[in-house]
């Protein structure tokens, strides 16, 4: 049975021994979009995605690509960039992306005629016949990249594509990255890189210690860290009274500004409204602008801190029991 | 099914474009050319050596030359007619030679006599000079080289002495060169002729008794029991018999030598995949059956060309010396050719050739997948080189005897199946034993198979290394986690 969804996992949880990689871990990619798969290192992201693409089997739960357990049929639409980059030393960039583009199921002219075009495309075209051990380290990584993207897959799993790219390269896979998305293609990256995601992603799937934290767009990523101003009035003026009075009870001195929080459905303009129809004598405005950055460092340090209380627990009823 | 093709084609491709391949290709008949050469060239390179006998015997220094005069006799006949002599069955040439030397002809004479004049018979090795001196110590100078005997090639070094005292408990051998025994033991061939003669003559019995005794004995006719069937064929045992058991012999070698060079393609190759990181996009392109069937593929593919390069070459060789050949070398080459062209042998041997393949060849990929480093993979390589040992010291065990029931018993180990029942197969063993054997062999091979498969999904998929074998049988002892 095929589905318009390209991957849907359920419940999936994944041990080595007695170690949980993945736990319990439910996400869905819909068809278009693009979503950041967000983590720490050892947050279980490339764990999930071998999972994803039944290069490992979870231990419970299912993964579905396009409605179907992982197979080679469904995998013949995805294309995948793996964690640990690999190729054939001897084999040259033209020869490399034309096997992957016909193991996935295309001609040989036409796997051909695909490499030469990217080749070109990625400004590699005069490395085409050389042999991949003659490249550096960033050319051999975006041919790499374009024999995973070579056969024009409806969905494409990158797994830390930044990483080991210097900035230009970066942006130039940006820039590759929202072609295939205008071509028509659903992308899955991830990534620990926040600037990446904040400028791609429809959606963010958020990971720390093998869990799930935060599954959302990126306005809603943001709504949950919350929203402020920081705003600064005349020695003597009490801005916490004044403001509570006009909806916006949570305000706090930060230093000698104060740092009101935004209710939801009130945004900068409307504390600045309400401070000024309140009379304060302003010196100083700014709205906080919530960074990708901020979010993950707070839900990761919750996860953490939540994964840490959980395991004191366990410790203390063991004593307990003893 | 595409994907295997794809996969054995971009592996054969690597292999075959590697300087490895060329060398084998190339190396291999290049050096078994010369290793079979050898043997005549290191003859023919020989120097030929001076040698004196101070004999005070009198009957010792023709003694000696005629034990030295064995081998070329010997090669003179062989030369004569290859067949016949192996066989035991000389033909007229040979005995009519044989008779020449038998009235004290030279061996030149006898040749000729016996219409082969025309053959390049080695010269001796050994060629006897007077003694430049007589006592073992006034000799010294020449055995050392100071000094120098005159011969029909000029002066040459004095190679050994030998004093033969009248009577006496020994003989001395002299020679600084301590390594060349050769005529050493020529000499004590000739004193044990000679002293066998003396040891009858005392006791009355005449050396031409004994030469009668040796020309009375009747031969001994070697002759096959055969099945009704087969009655039209004569007893009579001839080479079209034997050639079954050199083409056997030779098959096994084959797959034993074809095993031991091209499956370390397979262990190289996952090698260079493992460390290069490459499973995971291919494993997301190709399901693993097909990408373990594309890779042994490749490499049977590689055996395929190296065996059929050589076959082609060999053909080109042997058509272009067919001429210059003796006819009885061509009849015997034609025959265990076309004995290793029968059914009976040719069908379980490609059948044991392609299992063993598969068997060892998994075994090899397995093992590739568990290791990083070439280092790695030697701690693994070394027991199993051990153990493809053992059917090369079984190939020599059925040169002497095919029907020995150690190769029987052996032949029931499914690691050694493949080679030993090609081995077996000219002694004809029952019908139940052959297909009992095949069966176990399929059944091995599927068994090793699936095991190599969860191996390599351990070392390809999960990144287990040669360590997790060791736990592996670790947790195998009873008591140990």
């Amino acid at each position: 049975m095929t589905s318009s969804v390209p991957l849907a996992m359920e419940d999936v949880t994944k041990r080595f021994g007695f170690f949980t990689a993945v736990r319990d871990l439910s996400l869905t990619v819909p068809q278009g979009s693009i979503v950041g798969f967000l983590g720490p290192n050892g947050a279980g992201k490339s764990t999930s995605l071998r999972m994803a693409l039944g290069v490992l089997s979870p231990d419970e739960g299912t993964a579905r690509l396009f409605g179907a357990p992982p197979n080679i049929h469904s995998l013949r639409r995805v294309g995948f960039l793996p964690e640990e980059r690999g190729l054939y030393k001897k084999m040259s960039p033209r020869a490399i992306i034309s096997y992957f583009a016909r193991l996935k199921g295309m001609s040989a002219g036409e796997s051909r005629k695909r490499a030469d075009e990217l080749l070109e495309m990625m400004g590699l075209a005069e490395f085409g016949r050389s042999r991949i051990s003659k490249l550096s380290k960033g050319m051999s990584q975006k041919v790499q990249i374009l024999a995973a993207l070579a056969h024009k897959p409806d969905f494409l799993i990158l797994d830390e594509p930044f990483s080991g790219l210097d900035p230009v390269n970066q942006q130039g896979l940006e820039d590759l990255i929202i072609e295939e998305h205008k071509r028509g293609a659903t992308i899955l990256f991830s990534t620990h890189v926040m600037e990446h995601a904040e400028r791609l992603c429809d959606s963010i799937v958020m990971m720390a210690r093998g869990r799930k934290v935060f599954d959302g767009t990126l306005d809603e990523a943001f709504g949950a860290l919350g929203r402020a101003v920081l705003i600064g009035v005349s020695e003597g003026f009490d801005l916490d009274a004044a403001m509570t009075a006009k909806g916006f009870p949570e305000n706090e001195m930060q230093g000698d500004l104060w740092r009101v929080s935004l209710p939801p459905g009130r945004d900068a303009q409307d504390a600045l409204r309400a401070a000024i129809d309140a009379g304060a004598p302003i010196t100083s405005f700014r709205p906080l602008e919530a960074r990708l950055r901020d979010v993950f460092v707070s839900l990761v340090s919750d996860a953490e801190a939540d994964d840490l209380r959980q395991t004191l627990a366990a410790d203390s009823g063991k004593v307990e029991a003893a | 099914m595409r994907s295997i093709y794809l996969v054995a084609r971009r592996d054969y491709l690597g292999y075959v474009q590697a300087w490895g391949f060329w060398l084998s290709l190339l190396l291999t008949p290049l050096l078994m050319g010369l290793g079979m050469m050898a043997p005549s060239w290191a003859a023919a390179s020989q120097p030929t050596r001076y040698y004196t006998v101070i004999d005070q015997s009198g009957n010792f220094a023709s003694a000696l030359r005629a034990e030295l005069d064995q081998d070329r006799i010997q090669t003179a006949r062989i030369t004569l007619d290859p067949v016949g002599v192996m066989n035991g069955e000389p033909s007229d040439k040979v005995q009519t030679f044989d008779a020449a030397i038998d009235r004290g002809a030279s061996i030149e004479d006898a040749l000729e006599e016996a219409g082969g004049s025309t053959v390049d018979l080695p010269q001796s090795d050994f060629v006897y000079v007077d003694p430049p001196a007589t006592t073992q110590e006034d000799i010294q100078p020449w055995l050392l080289g100071e000094r120098l005997v005159e011969t029909p090639a000029g002066s040459q070094p004095l190679f050994a002495a030998i004093f033969v005292p009248e009577g006496g408990n020994e003989i001395e051998y002299w020679s600084e060169n301590v390594t060349a025994q050769n005529l050493l033991s020529k000499v004590r061939a000739a004193e044990r002729t000679l002293t066998e003669k003396r040891v009858f003559e005392e006791a009355g019995v005449s050396p031409q008794i004994l030469d009668e005794a040796d020309a009375r004995a009747r031969d001994v006719t070697e002759r096959k029991a055969r099945p009704p069937s087969q009655a039209e064929a004569g007893s009579q045992v001839t080479l079209a018999d034997r050639a079954p058991f050199f083409a056997a012999v030779l098959m096994a070698f084959l797959l034993w030598f074809l095993i031991f060079s091209v499956v370390n393609y397979l262990l190289m190759g996952t090698i260079e995949e493992r460390s290069n990181k490459i499973f995971d996009s291919l494993l997301t392109s190709v399901k693993l059956p097909h990408m373990l069937a594309g890779k042994l593929l490749a490499v049977l593919a590689v055996a395929l060309t190296l065996m059929g390069v050589w076959a082609i070459g060999a053909t080109v060789v042997t058509n272009a010396f067919s001429s210059s050949m003796p006819a009885d070398a061509r009849e015997m080459m034609f025959t265990v050719i076309s004995a290793v062209a029968r059914p009976g042998l040719l069908v379980p041997a490609v059948l044991s050739f392609v299992l063993g393949y598969l068997m060892y060849g998994a075994v090899f990929l397995a093992l590739g997948s568990l290791c990083d480093t070439i280092q790695e993979a030697q701690t693994l390589m070394t027991p199993l080189i051990v153990l493809l040992m053992v059917p090369m010291f079984m190939i020599v065990v059925a040169i002497s005897d095919a029907e020995s029931p150690i190769l029987s018993v052996m032949s029931w180990i499914p690691i050694f199946t493949p080679f030993l029942l090609i081995l077996r197969i000219p002694a004809q063993p029952p019908l139940w034993e052959v297909s009992g054997l095949l069966l176990l062999m399929i059944a091995a091979t599927l068994l090793v198979l699936w095991l190599a498969a969860r191996v390599y999904r351990a070392g390809a998929v999960h990144g287990a290394g040669v360590g997790d074998v060791g736990k592996w049988f670790a947790r195998l002892v009873p008591g140990k986690k």
